[in-house]
């Protein structure tokens, strides 16, 4: 069975509408069990790849049960992607997905917005079943500096 | 019971080391005498040695003072530092932040420079300057460089200040065994928030604040030996804080660290405060390193660094970068939380603000939750400043009483 591109699609604007939302069961639910989650950033000034987030399944739960014990900036963000590049492997039943991601910060005190982030995401995409699954999602932040931060992964 | 203005302005009843004016933290004019009497005068924190390995390469820095820099390291391997600043126009010599450079040549003019800040061309030097100027007048301005205490690059635009050594004392000495071996930045990234320089130190400078994280809560404050841990002072405004051990596991989804660090016990926690805005905090697994540059009374930049061994494997560097995400990577449980501390002291004690006192008077024996760690901060820079913290402008005891 060839991938529905439209699927694939709409599992990853579904993600976000999920994280947007903070409805982390429902993001999860949209990912396989064997889910695996990175943060990527590339620092010129230290000339390395940097991973600042890394987490499979079972700790993307742990970090959404444990962020309401802690202090954070309640502003709501909202994540922005544009679908580029699907490339599926239907001997492999997976496809790589590359999307555009912007991520805008509204202030909960005025609601004014700010472009908070760039990057992209590179998604691995499971397609043995009749609705896609997130495999692997790996976002690659061109953006470094988010001055007083933010502990939502995007 | 809540308090009128004039209830609001009466000094507190603490002896004056245990308050300081707000206005410390939100002036103009204060800051611009910080950047001469303390930012000029002190030894600042650059960059790390492994971030110019090779010869020629090099790294800039702004430093605090307010002029750019460059950190380059020759071809005799030795690491220099010059303004960042050609001698003809005033352009910036290096853009980018890092480097490989055997000639630094200015894209304004093509004049070139060597990494020991000789001039060694001035484009149509003869036709323009006849005899009257020469390369041999056009050099670099040299800033002083020396590396050490856990190979950081340290500068010093003052040239008469006392050696790095003499700055630092005795203050670093809890750390030296754990210094002993080569160590390598695998994290950086810098943070702009609205608030001022002391107070991000002030926060790296006392524990009470542990309130905030829930993390150091659960792993910290409810676990035997917490306030045990001691503050002492040292000249020149550095300050430590002792060791114990931290108990990971607590946290739910955290592990006890396997990694740990030569010469530092299971869990063990050491921070040291340099004055006016460096941070030595090893952690168990990973050393991170804060610099302050102010960029204004209400406005900070800071560079966070995250170290660890220059020999580890592949597998214990992959470790020591968990250990450091999980609560001081960008999405780390207690990054995000000191910053919005110290982001909402900038909001509330903004420039124009009314002053207010703020309050370092807790007394506990000097042990964890005392507030000596800041009152020895404050009285180094009221010795530079040649001004009360408690009462900059000589004013405050009038305008109390008034």
């Amino acid at each position: 069975m060839k991938p529905d591109r439209t699927a694939i699609e709409e599992l990853v604007y579904r993600s976000c509408l999920a994280l947007d939302a903070k409805n982390f069961k429902a993001y999860l639910d949209l990912c396989d069990s064997q889910f695996q989650y990175t943060i990527t950033a590339h620092s010129p000034e230290i000339r390395k790849d940097m991973i600042w987030l890394e987490h499979d399944k079972a700790g993307m739960q742990l970090l959404f049960t444990n962020l309401p014990r802690h202090n954070s900036d309640h502003s709501p963000v909202t994540r922005h992607v544009t679908v580029y590049t699907v490339e599926t492997d239907e001997a492999a039943q997976q496809a790589t997905v590359v999307s555009a991601l912007q991520v805008f910060r509204t202030t909960l005190d005025g609601g004014a917005t700010e472009l908070f982030a760039v990057g992209r995401y590179i998604d691995t995409v499971k397609t043995d079943a009749a609705t896609p699954t997130l495999l692997k999602r790996v976002v690659k932040l061109d953006t470094r500096q988010f001055g007083f931060g933010y502990h939502i992964p995007f | 019971m809540s308090k009128s203005a004039t209830q609001w302005n009466q000094q507190p009843k603490f002896p004056q080391s245990h308050f300081v004016d707000s206005r410390i933290y939100t002036d103009e004019q204060l800051f611009a005498e910080e950047r001469e009497k303390i930012f000029n005068r002190c030894w600042i924190i650059a960059c790390h040695e492994s971030e110019v390995p090779n010869a020629y390469d090099y790294r800039t820095f702004y430093h605090p003072g307010g002029t750019p820099l460059i950190v380059v390291r020759g071809e005799d391997m030795r690491i220099r530092s010059f303004y960042n600043v050609c001698p003809h126009r005033g352009n910036t010599l290096l853009y980018d932040p890092v480097g490989n450079a055997k000639r630094i040549t200015c894209i304004f003019h093509a004049w070139s420079f060597d990494t020991k800040g000789n001039c060694t061309d001035i484009s149509r030097e003869e036709q323009g300057f006849q005899k009257r100027f020469c390369k041999a007048d056009a050099g670099l301005r040299e800033v002083r460089a020396e590396v050490g205490f856990g190979g950081f690059v340290w500068v010093n635009t003052d040239d008469n200040a006392c050696t790095l050594k003499e700055y630092i004392g005795e203050s670093l000495d809890m750390l030296q065994e754990n210094m002993s071996m080569p160590l390598e930045v695998f994290h950086y990234h810098k943070a702009v928030v609205d608030t001022n320089y002391k107070l991000w130190h002030d926060t790296n400078s006392e524990f009470y604040h542990d309130y905030m994280h829930y993390f150091n809560r659960v792993t910290g404050m409810l676990q035997p030996g917490y306030f045990d841990r001691k503050y002492t002072g040292y000249p020149n405004g550095h300050a430590s804080v002792g060791s114990m051990e931290i108990k990971y596991d607590a946290y739910e989804g955290s592990k006890a660290r396997g990694v740990g660090w030569p010469g530092l016990a299971p869990g063990g926690w050491i921070l040291i405060d340099i004055f006016p805005g460096m941070t030595y905090n090893l952690r168990t697994s990973v050393l991170r390193m804060d610099t302050s540059i102010p960029l204004g009374p209400n406005k900070l930049l800071i560079e966070f660094r995250g170290l660890g061994l220059k020999s580890d494997t592949p597998e214990q560097r992959a470790e020591r970068i968990r250990d450091h995400n999980m609560i001081w990577g960008p999405f780390g449980r207690n990054l995000h939380e000191d910053l919005l501390g110290v982001h909402g002291q900038g909001r509330a004690m903004h420039p124009g603000s009314e002053p207010t006192w703020v309050l370092h008077g807790r007394e506990e024996n000097m042990t964890i939750h005392d507030e000596g760690g800041m009152r020895h901060f404050y009285a180094e820079w009221s010795r530079r400043m040649g001004r009360k913290a408690y009462d900059p402008y000589g004013d405050r005891k009038a305008s109390a009483a008034a």
